[in-house]
């Protein structure tokens, strides 16, 4: 199996038992996502159970890119399993993070791994190459221990006493000779939790290395509910390439025509393109430190989008991490903030929008009013670090941030929307939108009036998109005004709906003016999304920061690689030839089966809604400042028009969301999966399932 | 991380001439057995011919003198302060000469770590082409040696190999710059593998191939030119000569540092 492992790790925790699943039951899902859904579905019979549950599965799986030269998509690990952070319910769901634990797991012989159950203690997983143990945390003294802390003393105990920076052979130690046991110079990859998972918050998060991180979906609580403190693993072995040659062409000439030339730059800033050069995305407000740096990229990355600074504050942090603490008085202070969310393992998004949630509340007096509990925090030290690090404890602890008892560190502890909804805040601040949280209980992250793509596929999934794919248009829309505008909007638009396949040649997928985004055209644009970015982005795991290329500066013409040279490289790993339109329709058959398990666990089209104040109120601020420019055709002719500044109407999108399920062929009274719609994906023992919980869905 | 072995084996490259005192010097096909003596060689060798031993030889024996060994045609140079630690030279390395992808298998180095300050965060650690090389020296069987065809550059021949590891021991650098490695294509044998600059790749995606002529996977591959090659003989002494600085002005428009 070419680009595979061709086994996946199996733990079950509650036993303490290490068995593999074959990787050829699951082949035909393709990787990461696919894989990880479908082995859920196989391993929890009652859906409905609560993410804390020990009956909760949780999958970290690669893809057979992995581990390669494949551009920007050799680092990326897909971690999934029923989430505590979405509200009500917590939806099964997903998270990713990059650096270079995919690629190790893949040169240790595995795919990915399964997690079942509870173990009694705390425990680790210690992986080395096939060897693997679920070793007490009480050797290395690791629970109580931040992320950073754990990985290094794993590091320690692998390595053992010489350290790093020469060749060691990390298992097979007793009596193995050269030719058995392999060797390597490289320190093991660590996937932890740190006091946020092991204390069971909602915000905690998983993180490896310095700044990578499995942010959304409290996967660090789920963690510390399995008393599961981290996976290490350390491979000694390799990937199998099909045609190493085409691969090696493939990386060069890619290289070459679509990513950037130092010796001719085009631009000197980071951003979320394939065309970008290796500057650091980062959000500090307060600017990049102008000290001594690196670029930092994961593993086989054409472009780096982090750095690593000659006082190590701030490594390998990048946007969403560095986005935190906004108001503190100095850039040391912001980049130590990101350094404590990783150490912590807390959820960067969540953080933002919490503090800032909390000093709209001090701000308006209403912090001291009502429900709320006696509040910590010191708000004349707003700004310093001493504020930050007690509001990070105090939600990693659940306490006062200085260890001591507190119903206010409880309560943020849970997530902000929970706190809300203690303090008896949820619906009237949502409703004015002083909670910024306008879907899900999920933090607000790009402007749902206005950028469609991304608040309806995050309502219409398990939670905020975070796929950039489309968004990166309003950038370039805000530059081109005026004269010109229109066939500047017309010719963007026709090269990326021309790669929306099977949808191509709909130029109307891109516009986003009122009267369009309730139409049949905007339920293509986002089926496409949800389809491409299951398989191509979650599955095959291309990753987010550099794909897809839709417009590209280094061209001539402008038209990027995606949809061209996707299964070139995947062709040249795995030898299968498997087309870009192949890619979207197992991402089709795979976004059925997410939805699958959605209404399983309780969905219906019912509570399918944002906040109130979408449909109400123009943004309270809008999610990007000043206004999104988006292409759009007012009075029949394109051009670029700023969306921020308007209403979500409350019918339409109801109209909206019938067109959406009729497109995906679901139940519209309901929005519920059809026998018909699933065993056309093949997917019948999903409608069985379906059926026997009596949430199947009516064909029209 | 040492770039001068001192501690595995507590053996320096010049150690070696010194405590065992016996050069032997074998010349021709088929040539004299080893001695205790420094034989005098019955003809000269020539650069083609490659010294064999017909005993055992002794740990830490010299069986080639330096004199007898060319400098290469070509080096790698390496700037540690530029690399993005992506790996994708290892990856590229392990690629063309293995066909698989494999950090174990790659004849250049990167360590980093996450949580060090820049610029001791990481480094790269490729094979020097020595112009005295400690691997050549005492290889036993001469399976790495100059290898005349692909400019003296100092190459494994895995079919001559015995995975004897001296080669491995004897690299004065840190991390060996010669390995051992299960070869497949051996029946899982140990073998030796070693920065050929691309000359032996079986897998080379270029025409032209590598070696000193030709093209190597890590200086094409490499997204910022961290590694490139150079034809003139680097300084040996230390690492300035290996360790250079690449950044040109446009890395200084990125927002890093230059010189």
């Amino acid at each position: 199996m070419d680009g595979y492992a061709g086994k996946i790790l199996r733990l079950n925790l509650t036993e303490r038992k290490v068995s593999t699943i074959p990787t050829s039951d699951y082949e035909q899902w393709g990787g990461g996502h696919g894989m990880g859904s479908a082995i859920f579905f196989d391993l929890v019979k009652d859906k409905t159970i609560d993410g804390l549950d020990p009956g909760n599965v949780v999958t970290i799986m690669t893809s057979p890119l992995c581990g390669t030269l494949v551009a920007a998509a050799g680092g990326r690990t897909e971690v999934q399993g029923i989430g505590v952070q979405s509200y009500p319910i917590g939806w099964f769901t997903r998270s990713n993070f990059g650096g270079r634990f995919s690629a190790m797991l893949k040169y240790a012989g595995w795919d990915g791994i399964v997690i079942e159950g509870a173990a009694d203690e705390p425990v680790w997983i210690d992986i080395r190459d096939g060897e693997v143990q679920i070793r007490d945390c009480t050797e290395l003294s690791l629970w109580g221990k931040d992320t950073w802390d754990t990985q290094q003393s794993i590091w320690s105990d692998v390595a053992g006493g010489d350290g790093y920076g020469d060749w060691f052979e990390p298992s097979g130690k007793d009596g193995a000779d050269a030719s058995s046991a392999g060797a390597t110079t490289q320190r093991p990859a660590v996937l932890t939790i740190g006091p946020a998972g092991e204390n069971l918050s909602r915000v905690a998060c998983l993180v490896h290395d310095a700044s990578n991180a499995a942010g959304q979906g409290g996967f660090g609580a789920v963690w510390g509910s399995k008393n599961l403190k981290a996976i290490s693993v350390i491979g000694t072995g390799h990937v199998e390439i099909n045609d190493p040659k085409a691969l090696l062409s493939t990386r060069l000439w890619h290289k070459e025509n679509y990513a950037f030339n130092l010796a001719d730059l085009k631009e000197t800033w980071g951003t979320f393109q394939f065309q970008s050069p290796p500057a650091p995305i980062i959000l500090w407000e307060k600017g990049r430190p102008k000290i001594d740096q690196r670029p930092q990229a994961c593993m086989g990355c054409h472009s780096g989008c982090r750095a690593r600074y000659q006082d190590a504050s701030g490594n390998e942090a990048s946007c969403i991490a560095t986005s935190f603490y906004f108001d503190a008085k100095t850039l040391d202070i912001q980049r130590t903030a990101s350094d404590l969310l990783n150490r912590y393992g807390l959820n960067a998004v969540e953080m933002m929008w919490g503090m800032w949630y909390l000093g709209a509340l001090a701000y308006e007096g209403l912090l001291w009013t009502g429900d709320i509990p006696e509040c910590p925090l010191d708000w004349e030290a707003y700004g310093s670090e001493e504020f930050v690090e007690q509001l990070v404890k105090m939600v990693a602890y659940g306490d006062d941030g200085k260890g001591n008892e507190s119903d206010f560190g409880k309560d943020i502890s849970g997530g902000f929307v929970r706190a809300a909804e203690k303090w008896g805040r949820r619906e009237v601040d949502l409703a004015s939108g002083l909670l910024p949280f306008p879907y899900w209980g999920i933090p607000l992250h790009k402007e749902p009036r206005a950028q469609v793509y991304w608040g309806y596929g995050t309502l219409l999934g398990d939670r905020d998109i975070n796929e950039h794919g489309f968004d990166w248009i309003k950038a370039v829309a805000s530059g081109a005004q005026g004269e010109g505008a229109e066939s500047h909007a017309t010719g963007l638009v026709k090269i990326v709906t021309d790669k929306m396949v099977p949808y191509q040649g709909d130029m109307d997928m891109l516009d986003f003016s009122e009267s369009n985004i309730y139409s049949e055209h905007m339920a293509k644009m986002v089926s496409w999304q949800r389809y491409y970015t299951r398989f191509w982005k979650q599955s095959m795991l291309f990753c987010d920061s550099r794909w897809p290329d839709f417009i590209n500066i280094h061209r001539p013409d402008f038209i990027g690689a995606t949809g061209m040279v996707e299964p070139e490289y995947a062709k040249a790993v795995t030898g299968k030839d498997l087309s870009f339109e192949d890619g979207i329709n197992i991402g089709r058959k795979i976004w059925h089966l997410d939805h699958a398990i959605w209404t399983l666990q309780g969905r219906h089209r019912d509570m399918v809604h944002f906040a109130d104040n979408v449909y109400e109120e123009e943004p309270l601020f809008p999610a990007e400042v000043p206004n999104v420019f988006l292409p759009g055709k007012e009075n029949g002719k394109w051009g670029y028009y700023g969306y921020s500044y308007r209403t979500l109407d409350r019918d339409k999108f109801d109209d909206f969301k019938t067109r959406f399920y009729e497109l995906q062929g679901w139940d519209t009274a309901t929005g519920y999966p059809t026998r018909a719609a699933l065993e056309s994906l093949g997917l019948g023992y999903v409608a069985d399932e379906l059926e026997d919980n009596g949430k199947l869905g009516e064909s029209s | 991380m040492n770039d001068q072995k001192g501690g595995n084996t507590g053996i320096t490259r010049r150690d070696f001439i010194k405590v065992t005192g016996a050069i032997v010097i074998v010349a021709g096909i088929g040539g004299c057995g080893a001695t205790d003596e420094s034989p005098t060689p019955t003809n000269t060798p020539s650069p083609t011919s490659t010294p064999v031993p017909t005993d055992t030889p002794e740990t830490g024996q010299i069986l080639v003198t330096p004199d007898l060994i060319p400098p290469a045609d070509g080096y790698l140079l390496v700037d540690i302060e530029k690399c993005q630690g992506c790996l994708s030279c290892m990856l590229a390395c392990s690629l063309i000469h293995e066909g698989v992808e494999s950090p174990s298998l790659s004849r250049i180095q990167i360590m980093q770590n996450s949580f060090a300050s820049f610029p001791d965060d990481l480094t790269i650690e490729q094979c020097r082409q020595c112009v005295d090389p400690a691997c050549v020296m005492v290889c036993p069987t001469g399976a790495l040696a100059a290898d005349a065809n692909f400019g003296n550059v100092r190459i494994v021949d895995r079919e001559k190999c015995i995975g004897c590891g001296l080669c491995f021991e004897a690299c004065p650098f840190t991390p060996s710059r010669a390995f051992l490695a299960a070869d497949e294509a051996y029946d899982g044998q140990a073998k030796s593998r070693k920065c050929d600059l691309c000359a032996n790749a079986p897998y080379h995606w270029d025409e032209a191939g590598g070696g000193p002529d030709g093209k190597q996977a890590c200086v094409a591959v490499c997204p910022v030119g961290a590694i490139v090659f150079t034809a003139e003989i680097p300084r040996q002494e230390g690492d300035r000569g290996y360790k250079v600085d690449l950044r040109e002005r446009n890395w200084g428009k990125l927002g890093y540092p230059t010189s």
